[in-house]
């Protein structure tokens, strides 16, 4: 008798635990941002156990730092001493000092212009806003006068100490702002031991690791009709495509689109699209747009020189090349 | 232990049953469906699994911007913008494909189980 109603007890408690454990412990729950910055939807998701407070303030910072590079790369509108300044501004003075985190952001454009021997080259301001004018009226294209009037525009200089020579430089920083502000997110997530995340910026596509599956599934988008032509399986890795077909317009038969190739000052037409994974997001940006600017066979041994850098390159006749590693993610 | 000792543990049992049931659905990822955001916020939730046309409104910054679902799709009719590049978007049913409608800061985005998180483009 006795034994029997210990035993009811001990039930009793165990289903007390059992109930309490559910109702007390606090699961990963999923929360989801959703920003526009730099002409872009950015979309996160991620996933924590963490306070509502804290996940607020997660949030806040989240967008402060995409906010900050909107502003600080922004070349229409001037937020304090950001590229718009550096360009319009009419101070008499020799040298100018910029924010720390523009000087830093620069700086990775000109490290960026070295390795790629000029091809990536933050200095295209003026030939992009010319070829901006007619994409966006869907017709016709610059004279060469005025391409070659850019040619006058003064580089870059930079001078150490958040200081660069005030010549008014033609600076445009999209292609590499946005995945260089990615991934500062991503080391601010990592910083407060978030690791289930993933970061869409425009198709330019960030993972951690992610907590309830072994890996986030990113499709890449066929230039030709918009479908998906490959599927990857990914944690801690960023996916970032460079192509033609979202950005053109068609004039006389033929279409531009907005990467222009420093060469030619025309925009670039070796391939319909190229894909990086690699862990560095700013990295996968940078050589996006670096791979699109080459053709495939120089870009095959321009790549030899980065090591865990995968690419997927679209070809003109629709022949898709890829480097070994992609295997690993397939 | 006595009869009543038995009802009670009974009844424990049960209660404890349903407790873990409910909490195990609510955890469980719901069917196919399209949720609209404004901004950050959640401003409206569609099931995609109702085949049946039906018309929405939420407000944009721009104005209403209407919402059509019909066999699992999901489009924007209408919205007040220079481009109108959402409506002239059409339908969309992947979870991989989004409306985005920048001048009015309204997304459209699908939710489902077995689909891709993202598309590189």
């Amino acid at each position: 008798m006795k034994i029997k109603k210990i035993m009811g007890m001990i039930i009793v408690l165990i289903l007390f635990l059992g109930a309490g454990y559910f109702l007390l412990r606090r699961p990963y729950q999923e929360y989801s941002l959703n920003l526009f910055y730099m002409d872009t939807y950015i979309q996160i998701k991620f996933d924590t156990k963490k306070s509502r407070d804290d996940v607020k303030k997660i949030k806040e910072e989240v967008t402060k730092i995409y906010q900050d590079y909107h502003e600080l790369a922004n070349r229409y509108t001037e937020y304090g001493q950001n590229v718009y300044y550096l360009i319009h501004n009419t101070s008499e003075e020799e040298v100018i000092t910029v924010d720390p985190k523009l000087y830093e952001l620069l700086s990775y454009g000109e490290t960026a212009y070295q390795e790629s021997n000029g091809l990536l080259d933050i200095n295209m301001g003026c030939v992009i806003d010319k070829w901006k004018y007619y994409r966006e009226r869907k017709e016709g294209i610059p004279t060469d006068e005025e391409l070659e009037s850019c040619n006058s525009v003064n580089r870059l200089v930079l001078l150490g100490e958040n200081q660069v020579l005030n010549n008014h430089p033609n600076i445009d920083l999209g292609a590499i702002a946005k995945g260089y502000a990615t991934e500062k997110v991503k080391e601010y997530f990592e910083s407060v031991g978030i690791t289930s995340y993933i970061i869409n910026a425009g198709g330019n596509v960030v993972v951690g690791t992610p907590q309830n599956k072994d890996y986030y599934q990113v499709g890449i988008e066929d230039p030709n009709d918009g479908s998906v032509f490959k599927v990857l399986k990914v944690t801690n890795q960023a996916v970032v495509t460079s192509g033609g077909y979202e950005r053109f317009y068609e004039y006389e038969g033929h279409k531009y689109h907005h990467i222009i190739d420093p060469n030619t000052n025309y925009p670039s037409e070796y391939m319909k699209s190229v894909t990086i994974i690699t862990d560095d997001s700013a990295l996968a940006d940078q050589l996006s747009t670096t791979l699109f600017l080459m053709s495939i066979e120089e870009g095959k041994a321009y790549i030899e020189r980065y090591p865990n850098v995968e690419v997927i390159w679209y070809s003109n006749d629709d022949e898709i090349i890829m480097t070994e590693g992609v295997k690993k993610y397939e | 232990m006595n009869k009543q000792d038995g009802i009670l543990i009974f009844i424990l049992i049960i209660l404890s049953l349903l407790g873990m049931a409910f909490f195990y659905l609510s955890e469980k990822d719901g069917p196919k469906k399209a949720v609209v955001y404004y901004e950050d916020q959640v401003v409206l939730e569609i099931d995609l699994t109702q085949k049946e046309e039906k018309t929405y409104q939420v407000e944009g910054f721009n104005g209403m911007v209407t919402i059509e679902s019909k066999d699992g799709k999901v489009k924007v009719a209408s919205e007040n913008s220079p481009l109108h590049l959402c409506s002239k978007q059409g339908y969309i049913s992947s979870s991989y494909e989004t409306i985005v409608c920048l001048p009015n800061k309204i997304v459209v985005a699908i939710e489902a189980n077995d689909s891709l998180d993202a598309v590189a483009k």
